[in-house]
């Protein structure tokens, strides 16, 4: 069986090697152009005194940027050119009529032809995965926000998760509609909706975020590249103080919630004395902010990668219900 | 009951074959209901065929014999009723399949893939396997080994097919139109071939057409479907045997459908056309009888439409 799904896939597999194998050469040239541009940067920073951080600076060139986060895409690819046509295809034409009528169960053809795909579609997700998160490293390092979308979804474990699940969504598409092109439509859908809905419903919540509360007046900022999740201003007795936009703010509060001798100080760019009376009132207001720490990015990668694979295995359980269940 | 027909109890009676010989049987099936929604594409079929016979499985377009054929590969599952494949139901298990050939109309082949590769994969999914012998009739008929089948002529893609079909040494072989691509000449070499390896033993051969022409010749077994029902199921030499044409004055035949099932009768001012299914002798000396051809005899079952279903001619005398 693995012989026929070589036989039968192995223009694929070209095609899917040749992909990663520009898309490496690529990265490995201009990786190394921007490490050197990074070692160039810290140098030139640790020249100056002061200079802890190299600040927003994107390194690289900006179309290979530009690529390098369109990887975002890489794991619909896999699900659409590869896990949908898998059996649809094979029913369009009609051949599931040829293989299911040699001497192996569809169990057998279903689960080699599975095994194989889901195997690609990791090796797809990890390569890419690689290769970004290599060329990346020095952007990376002075990374604000290791959560943000652009990089926690495209490097380390979670790209492989996507690919597995995309192809699983193809899979079971093509199971069910047993027509290529509505699977593919299906596929695309499916798959946008679910990143979409993972990213920003469920994975704010996949450990209780932490919330700080200190001084309005004075600052807090959480260690390392953490993600924000929420910030604001409680006031004496613990009430949330709502951020209008247009008002003037000092130390984060609304100037409509203080007395009026603080007015002055609001939007101040130097120093400010504030009254004894405004210092007193702003003193009873307590400034959070709710975050996840960035010691959690592992966690989360291994959370997410898991939330995929497990509904990529949801999906294939309904591929095989429907093969072996329905009709030929 | 036969002990024969006590072993297959839950068949149901009227299945053992001919007048309840221990003829060792290729497929039975008992009341097989296939619905796909509201339609009913095959209703209430209970056939036999006995190990060793061509049948033909004749019928019109849409009458269920691809339903048929398919309900006996276990590509499909029946709604109610049961089917016995070589002794035990349709089910996904490689040695029940590896004792099964089934060709689909469509003539499923990977259309990039050469015959070659169709033979090599057919060496990795089958535990027996002849190769050789596919390589073999391909070179006879000059179709090449190499181009991919989607790049063959429909007939030579059903050639490929039916020979790979064949390199499987099934035990029985369910085929759905398989001489519909095939030019006179390949037709008639090809039931050659099949008509050969029944005869080395082994094989048993359900081939449908919509033409009894097609099959006349090779088959031995027919079985009849229209409007997705039975309407006839047997060999042919006994079923030519069981039935006669009567023609006699236009006079009242009510004695005589007393003692002789009528299929079809036509009537004219002057004479009575009848094609029964004898039951004894016929005794009325207005009529002659004569022998029918077994397209006349089809052609008589097609017309009649209601009521079907004569389904266990072959168990004639039996308990029905």
């Amino acid at each position: 069986m693995t012989w026929l799904v070589w036989r039968q896939h192995r223009i694929q597999f070209y095609v899917g090697a040749a992909l990663l194998v520009a898309f490496a050469i690529l990265i490995v040239v201009t990786g190394s152009q921007v490490a050197d541009q990074f070692r160039a940067a810290q140098a030139a920073c640790a020249m100056h005194q002061g200079c802890r951080h190299l600040g927003g600076l994107f390194m690289g060139s900006h179309v290979v940027g530009f690529l390098i986060i369109s990887t975002l895409g890489a794991p619909i690819l896999v699900g659409l050119f590869w896990g949908a046509p898998l059996v649809a295809a094979e029913a369009e034409a009609g051949t599931t009529q040829f293989a299911w009528m040699q001497s192996i169960t569809r169990k057998h053809w279903l689960t080699v032809k599975v095994s194989w795909m889901l195997l690609a579609a990791a090796i797809w997700g990890g390569v890419i995965s690689a290769l970004v998160t290599w060329w990346s490293s020095p952007n990376n390092a002075e990374q604000l926000n290791q959560f943000n979308p652009g990089r926690f979804d495209i490097m380390d474990l979670v790209p492989v998760g996507y690919s597995v699940f995309a192809m699983a969504l193809g899979i079971a598409a093509g199971a069910l509609l047993r027509r290529t092109l509505p699977a593919m439509a299906v596929t695309l859908a499916g798959f946008v909706a679910v990143r979409v809905a993972v990213t920003l419903w469920l994975r704010p919540h996949y450990m209780h975020a932490v919330t700080v509360f200190y001084k309005a007046t004075s600052s807090f900022t959480p260690p390392g590249a953490f993600w924000q999740i929420a910030q604001g201003v409680v006031g004496p007795h613990g009430q949330a103080i709502a951020q209008p936009n247009n008002t003037p703010y000092v130390d984060g509060v609304p100037i409509t919630v203080l007395p009026g001798s603080c007015a002055p100080l609001a939007n101040s760019a130097g120093p400010a004395n504030p009254t004894a009376a405004c210092a007193h009132a702003l003193s009873q207001f307590r400034a959070f902010v709710t975050y996840q720490p960035a010691d959690r990015f592992w966690t989360f990668q291994f959370i997410e990668t898991g939330l995929f694979f497990v509904l990529a295995a949801g999906l294939i359980g309904v591929t095989a219900m429907v093969l072996l269940r329905r009709d030929a | 009951m036969t002990p024969m027909e006590k072993v297959l109890g839950p068949l149901g009676p009227g299945l053992g074959g001919p007048g309840g010989s221990p003829e060792p049987m290729a497929v039975q099936t008992s009341r097989l209901t296939k619905r796909y929604g509201k339609l009913t594409a095959l209703n209430d079929c209970t056939i036999s065929v006995p190990q060793g016979r061509i049948s033909a499985l004749i019928g019109p377009n849409g009458a269920g014999k691809t339903t048929l054929l398919r309900l006996l590969a276990g590509l499909a599952r029946p709604t109610s009723g049961q089917a016995i494949v070589n002794g035990v139901p349709p089910h996904q298990d490689p040695a029940f399949l590896a004792d099964i050939g089934y060709l689909a109309q469509e003539i499923p082949l990977y259309r990039r893939l050469t015959a070659e590769d169709h033979i090599r994969a057919g060496a990795h999914l089958n535990p027996r396997w002849d190769g050789e012998s596919v390589r073999e009739r391909l070179t006879t008929l000059k179709i090449p080994l190499n181009r991919a089948v989607g790049k063959l002529s429909g007939g030579q893609r059903a050639q490929v097919a039916l020979a790979l079909i064949l390199a499987k040494r099934p035990r029985l072989l369910l085929l759905d139109e398989p001489v519909a691509a095939l030019d006179p000449l390949a037709r008639r070499n090809f039931l050659g071939l099949l008509a050969d390896g029944v005869e080395a033993g082994g094989l048993t051969v359900i081939l449908s057409s919509h033409l009894v022409a097609d099959l006349e010749r090779v088959s031995d077994h027919i079985i009849m479907l229209a409007a997705s029902r039975v309407q006839l199921c047997g060999d042919i030499e006994d079923l030519l045997a069981e039935h006669r044409i009567l023609v006699g004055p236009s006079k009242d035949t009510t004695a005589l459908e007393r003692s002789h099932r009528v299929v079809q009768a036509t009537r004219t001012p002057r004479q009575t056309t009848l094609l029964v299914r004898l039951n004894g002798p016929v005794v009325d000396p207005a009529f002659q009888a004569s022998e029918v051809s077994l397209e006349e005899l089809v052609l008589a079952y097609l017309g009649e439409d209601a009521p079907p279903a004569l389904a266990n001619l072959t168990t004639v005398g039996e308990e029905q």
